[in-house]
Formats: structure tokens, sequence, C-alpha cells
């Protein structure tokens, strides 16, 4: 089980990433559980001061863009 | 206040806030305690009010904090302005594999690293006109 997190405010970049990591997901065939950190404190707390930013399993993999779908699918392998 | 992407945040945070607009240039200055350490700290806060580029958190990148390392990778370019031939900042970047950067020092511009004495006005210009230099130039290679 895959724990995707992204962080964002709730900006439109913030929604497209969630967005194309649940396409990416799914497209790899990996179970997962999705999660939209927009809580600030939480957020810093990954020590991410720039958004959106993806989060896999515990780890940042992308701050302050939208990966591809191909990107995810390689960081969910 | 203004908002950031539909948030409360600050305005001030809005250049940090949906991975800005432009081209993502972060700034990471010396933080010793010489004079240069000031001199750098203080021409990357006068580029920051610029909106030359972001300051972020040297010591996070020092301390492994995982997603400030993140962050320095992601960047479009980052600025690493060093105080002295030490080149603390940029052996930490060095250290994390992150390419992504160029380099400005205070000392090549013939300033003494010298403790116990402020830097002045004039010693931050120098400084912030050769970061803005750096950063010019590594945006057009």
């Amino acid at each position: 089980m895959k724990r995707i997190q992204v962080l964002g405010p709730g900006c439109p970049k913030c929604a497209r990433l969630a967005e194309v990591a649940e396409a990416a997901a799914k497209a790899a065939g990996v179970e997962y559980t999705l999660e939209k950190v927009t809580d600030i404190n939480r957020i810093t707390g990954f020590g991410v001061m720039m958004t959106p930013a993806l989060v896999i399993d515990g780890e940042v993999k992308t701050v302050g863009k939208v990966p591809s779908a191909e990107e995810i699918k390689a960081m969910l392998a | 206040m203004a908002e950031c992407c539909g948030s409360s945040r600050p305005k001030q945070a809005a250049s940090s806030c949906c991975g800005g607009g432009g081209k993502n240039v972060l700034l990471y200055a010396c933080s010793g305690g010489a004079n240069v350490a000031e001199i750098a700290d203080r021409a990357a806060r006068r580029l920051m009010a610029e909106g030359k580029g972001t300051m972020f958190c040297l010591a996070g990148l020092g301390a492994d904090i995982q997603g400030m390392v993140q962050t320095a990778r992601d960047a479009d370019l980052n600025l690493v302005l060093d105080g002295c031939p030490m080149d603390c900042a940029k052996k930490i970047f060095q250290r994390h594999g992150i390419t992504n950067y160029t380099q400005a020092k205070v000392t090549d511009l013939g300033i003494e690293k010298v403790k116990g004495v402020r830097a002045t006005d004039e010693q931050v210009a120098a400084a912030a006109d050769a970061a803005r230099a750096a950063i010019a130039k590594a945006l057009m290679a």
C-alpha cells in the first residue's frame, strides 16, 4: 500500500497534482491512499515551504511543481 | 491581506505559493559569525526584497531535512552566496549531489573576512550586485 500525500493549501496546482498523482497510481496498478494535506504546520513539518509538494511513503518527492503522470508512476515503482 | 492561492497565507509567502509564477530561484546565504556572513545574509535578503528569488534555510540543507533538500533539487536555480573560501554553502550542495546552483563569494569582491566587524552598506551592495550578476548569467546559460 502506497501512501500518497499532496501538500498544499488548496490552490489549483495542488488540486492538479492530486489528480495527476491519483491517475498515476491507478495506471501503475498499485494500492494507495491519497491524502491532501492543507494544514500549514503539517506542511512545514515536512521541511516544505513551497507548494504543491508530493510525498510518497513519507518521503518528499517533488516540491513546487506538478510532475507528469509518468514521472509519478516511476516514483511509485 | 493578500491571499496565496485562495488560502489565508500572507502575501510575503506568495512567491513560494503554488510554485510561483516565473523562474523558481532560491537564495542560500552563508550564516557564519564573521562580517562576510552578515554581508552574504543581507545581500540575499535584499535580492529577496527585489523579487530576484526566495531565501531558504542553508542550515536545513546542512541538517539533511529531506523536504528542504528536495526543494533545492526542484528549483530552477539555487544561488549559493558563500562568505569566504571555505565554501561551506557550496559544499553542502555538493554533498547532496545538487548541481543546479551558481555561486557568488563575498571574499572574491576583495572584502576581508574579519570577526567582530559589522558589514557596511557598500559591502552589502557589492555582494548583491555580484549575486544578481551570477543569477543572470546562470539563467541565460
